[in-house]
């Protein structure tokens, strides 16, 4: 059964993300998110609880970030997407001490799962930001949760637009080695 | 931190960072240079260079050049997700079998009594231990190189960077050793490669993880 929703283009949403377009990028990430949340679900819902599954998500979500730049342009997006994401949620779920099967065709007949509505679990994953040192928290609290852009927070913080941006790769690098270490 | 706020962050991170290639030249352009002043300065050249040219001598330097080059064409797809590896890392195995052949033809026009002499040479431990030495530099420079692409298999990605630099690293030393058969480089040289390319396997599972 398949229920793909409306899919815009990736691999043309993904190159306009490399020539630095942020709300491109930003359409890329929510239309991949509902389907690796869907692979994700579909494995580990009974063990780890949907919020659970949405920190192996982001985790999926960082690793597809911080590794984009070996994505090349003539290929298609979709078996990079899918090889990347199925190492991670192998990873993420070995790192919790279950080994799965995940058979990479699994991410084209996946139903795409809409993010949880509940919001009090997202706890945890606080607990992470403040694991980062202030300004990074900072930061990424401020671009990502109450939405500001970099100009603007640069601004308020006094810093130059370039090191906002230095010190945001710097928080996302970090929240992700974070999150392996702290399984570990 | 709700996963629409995360990508709300990746998002404003619009630089990308860099590609694993232009680390690999870098890191070869650094460590191979040193590589070959520390073989010339500790070993220097083979008394007769000239003997370099026949063919069978020729072989010992431009069949770990080629190997190496092509050990990097694969380290470099090891660490590109959906990249064709396979196919380019069963080429490899032409290695091997060019050695073989190579063994097969000294055994078919020397005599047997002179095989042992050839076989074991007069510098099995220099070589030994000067090829995984001449390689550390490069592995350590490749990997660290390797660490921007995403290696699903880290270990195999190691394996492929150690066999290139134990390559370029037999390549340097073949230009001081004198033991010129087949049966000689064919057996030491190689198992010198794949020392380092078991080191690189090693060090790749740890540091190539992501």
């Amino acid at each position: 059964m398949t229920n793909r929703p409306q899919q815009e283009d990736w691999d043309s949403l993904m190159h306009a993300a490399l020539d630095g377009d942020a709300p491109a990028y930003a359409r890329f990430l929510r239309a991949v998110t509902p389907v690796l949340r869907g692979v994700v679900l579909s494995r580990g819902r009974n063990e780890f609880g949907q919020a659970g599954c949405e920190d192996i998500l982001q985790e999926v979500l960082l690793a597809i970030h911080l590794k984009r730049q070996t994505w090349r342009r003539e290929d298609p997006i979709r078996p990079w997407l899918y090889a990347i994401a199925r190492h991670k949620v192998i990873d993420a779920f070995r790192a919790r001490g279950r080994h799965i099967a995940l058979p990479v065709e699994d991410f084209a007949e996946v139903l795409a799962a809409p993010p949880d509505e509940d919001p009090l679990e997202a706890r945890d994953r606080d607990k992470m930001l403040g694991l980062l040192d202030g300004r990074s928290a900072d930061i990424l609290r401020a671009i990502g949760v109450a939405g500001e852009s970099v100009a603007e927070t640069a601004a308020r913080l006094g810093m130059s637009d370039g090191a906002v941006r230095v010190a945001l790769h710097r928080g996302l690098k970090r929240l992700a080695e974070l999150r392996e270490r702290y399984l570990e | 931190m709700k996963t629409e706020d995360l990508i709300a962050a990746l998002a404003a991170d619009t630089r990308p960072g860099p590609a694993p290639w232009p680390g690999v030249v870098q890191a070869l352009m650094l460590s191979l240079p040193l590589s070959l002043v520390a073989m010339l300065a500790i070993l220097g050249l083979r008394a007769d260079p000239a003997a370099a040219l026949q063919p069978l001598v020729a072989l010992k330097t431009l069949l770990p050049l080629g190997l190496g080059a092509l050990a990097l064409a694969v380290a470099l797809r090891q660490v590109r997700p959906s990249a064709p590896v396979r196919a380019l890392a069963r080429l490899l195995w032409a290695g091997p079998v060019v050695l073989g052949l190579a063994a097969l033809w000294v055994l078919a026009t020397t005599p047997p009594a002179s095989w042992a002499m050839q076989f074991t040479g007069k510098g099995v431990l220099v070589c030994l231990v000067s090829i995984p030495s001449l390689a550390i530099l490069p592995l350590a420079g490749l990997l660290w190189a390797l660490r921007r692409g995403a290696a699903l298999d880290p270990a195999g990605a190691g394996f492929a960077a150690g066999l290139a630099a134990g390559a370029f690293a037999a390549a340097l030393y073949s230009a001081y050793c004198m033991e010129d058969s087949p049966l000689f480089y064919g057996t030491w040289y190689t198992l010198g490669v794949l020392t380092v390319a078991a080191l690189g396997a090693v060090l790749g599972r740890r540091v190539l993880r992501f």
